[in-house]
């Protein structure tokens, strides 16, 4: 079976200085990888070369083992679902209308949907909890509530990769741990390839199996790659993100909490026996 | 299950439309100055000279002059339409991007030069309209597209400058020009529907229903493009594409429709809104019931144009205008605050 997603030494700059350099690495199919870094360390960037919204100054990006500039623009929201902060327009769609938009790239010419399409669209709604207000206008949810119609349209998109860009920012605890169980879901059952951009390196270690560590074209290691130990230990984060944590461990995994020059907890050192600080 | 529009739902709501409009029509050619009995006007050959009045005004004058005004209205209310989705502005209307001032500039070139002459029974005077129309949208496209980076907002800013740059010369050539011609120029920029010649109406519906559907063909890549670039990529619809092919044939029916009427105002701002307010944003119906609604509102403005004052006339952009300008401010207040790039 075809790889789902490959980069071969990928290049890319905005301006003459590359934002990414030589950036290599596969995610196998039905792989849950976060992409995580410091601000401007070239997540969304890798993102958009994902689902070619960017080109590569050189180097190849591959999708399900053919080149991305082969498919037809179609072909590829077939294949690659994408997730961001979407615009909201001023003309009053509802949410459902919204959701089947997602169906755009399996329709006809004067297409119209058919009942496997509306299915679809109902299963995403009861999946993302958006059904409530599936006949509201999309302009007045609150923003988690919009994120949330956005996720549910990708899943209605039906392909074998689906790309986040921070799909839990505007949430709340609750939508934000719905959010990352329903990706886990769809993970399991239907094999879906997933690739979240989040700062929320907690629950990525929750919930992902790989993890894509970007540190920014001038750091040492601008790329790290690996299962959620390799690259997730406090050294590494602190290097990276350029602050102090306490690191500790819920179980399996571990947690960070930044801590600055401020905090309360932030000079003393600290008695919690299962956590120990990594300075 | 959801609820949503259906091929069906939509087949039934145009055949509705259609039929009331085919209704209002027939109705509007009856009215009007002289009364028309229908028993009269199909009653054959009477009379000393042989002729039936009733029969060559309803056919050779009203019924050719109804239609003209259904096509307008329909081009005009189609264009808003496409407009204002790929400009993602619910204040765009068909003259936004300098097809106004394009062909007014021809019209005033025809009048100075005394245009006589004829092109398959169009006046010289429409056929330079028309190039005035094309060339203006042409220049707008070609400076928005090299002027930035975000095409929206520069196909808006090269319309504005367009505009604001040829109504100056018109309003130049109107004061430098004879009296004689300051009257049929006034009267066509304020919008005019006048009696035309069946060959003339031929051409102008296979132009303006033909554009209208090939539009309808991008409705569902309008829908997803009204969420932006980068959406409509990821949706799987070519942005760049799309609002190529939706702009050159949007800009080639207003053209069309403006070289036969004059500038008509508000038809393609208040029928979209109307129609989005009544049945929904979604613009695989949008598209032709605003056609539908749009030919039929201006059929009865024209009409009203026609018979309030009869026998004089009134330039039917004056009513369009009347009722569309209260209208427009009301949108203004309902949606300015909904416009993202306003903020």
């Amino acid at each position: 079976m075809n790889i789902p997603i490959e980069l071969e030494n990928v290049v890319f700059g905005y301006t003459d200085t590359p934002v990414l350099k030589k950036l290599s690495f596969s995610v196998p199919r039905g792989t849950f990888l976060a992409i995580a870094g410091p601000n401007g360390a070239g997540k969304t960037t890798l993102i958009n070369l994902l689902c070619r919204l960017l080109h590569p100054g050189s180097g190849r990006v591959t999708i399900e083992g053919s080149d991305i500039n082969s498919y037809s623009t179609r072909d590829l929201a077939r294949k690659v679902a994408v997730v961001r902060q979407g615009f909201v327009p001023a003309f009053g769609f509802t949410v459902t209308e919204v959701i089947l938009m997602g169906r755009t790239a399996h329709l006809g010419t004067l297409g119209f949907e058919g009942e496997s399409d509306r299915q679809l669209a109902a299963e995403a709604l009861e999946l993302t909890d958006t059904a409530r207000f599936a006949s509201r206008p999309l302009s007045e949810l609150s923003a988690g509530e919009q994120q949330r119609v956005f996720v549910a349209r990708a899943l209605t998109q039906d392909t074998p990769i689906l790309l986040l860009d921070e799909p839990t920012s505007f949430l709340d605890l609750k939508h934000q741990v719905a959010i990352y169980d329903l990706l886990k879901k769809m993970q399991r059952e239907k094999e879906k390839t997933i690739v979240v951009v989040t700062h929320d390196i907690n629950l990525a270690a929750q919930y992902c199996d790989q993890v894509l560590l970007l540190a920014g074209p001038q750091a040492h290691h601008p790329c790290r790659v690996g299962t959620v130990h390799d690259v997730f230990s406090a050294p590494t984060v602190e290097a990276v993100f350029g602050v102090k944590t306490f690191t500790g461990t819920v179980g399996h995994e571990k947690f960070f909490l930044p801590l600055g020059k401020f905090a309360k907890d932030a000079a003393p050192a600290s008695t919690d026996p299962q956590g120990q600080r990594a300075d | 299950m959801i609820e949503t529009l259906t091929s069906k739902t939509l087949a039934v709501r145009i055949v509705t439309t259609l039929a009331v409009l085919v209704m209002v029509m027939c109705i509007c050619a009856l009215l009007g100055s002289h009364r028309i009995s229908l028993t009269q006007a199909f009653s054959g050959r009477h009379g000393i000279d042989g002729r039936n009045t009733d029969y060559e005004i309803l056919v050779g004058v009203r019924l050719p002059r109804v239609c003209l005004a259904a096509l307008v209205g329909a081009a005009l209310a189609c264009c808003g339409v496409v407009l204002q989705a790929i400009l993602r502005n619910p204040l765009a209307d068909p003259y936004i991007l300098g097809i106004s001032s394009g062909a007014g500039l021809g019209v005033i070139v025809a009048f100075l030069l005394g245009l006589s002459w004829t092109l398959c029974g169009v006046s010289g005077i429409s056929v330079l309209a028309f190039l005035g129309a094309v060339t203006t949208v042409w220049l707008v496209w070609t400076v928005g597209r090299f002027a930035g980076k975000s095409h929206v907002m520069s196909l808006l800013l090269a319309g504005v400058v367009v505009n604001a740059f040829f109504s100056a010369l018109i309003m130049f050539l109107i004061s430098v020009a004879a009296a004689k011609h300051l009257r049929s120029t006034t009267l066509w920029l304020m919008g005019n529907i006048a009696e035309t010649s069946w060959p003339v109406l031929a051409i102008a519906s296979v132009c303006i229903i033909g554009g209208i559907i090939a539009l309808f063909t991008a409705t569902q890549s309008l829908n997803v493009l009204t969420f932006g670039e980068h959406e409509a990529r990821a949706l799987g619809v070519d942005p760049a594409k799309v609002r190529l092919f939706a702009f050159a044939c949007s800009a080639f029916i207003t053209a069309v429709a403006v070289s036969l009427s004059g500038l008509i105002g508000f038809v393609g701002l208040i029928v979209p809104h109307s129609v989005r307010l009544t049945f929904g944003p979604d613009h695989r119906q949008l598209l032709p019931l605003s056609a539908i609604i749009g030919a039929g509102f201006l059929v009865i403005t024209d009409t009203l144009a026609r018979t309030i004052i009869a026998p004089e006339q009134l330039p039917v952009g004056v009513i369009t205008a009347v009722a569309g300008g209260p209208f427009f401010l009301f949108l203004l207040a309902r949606y300015t605050r909904k416009v993202g790039w306003l903020k």
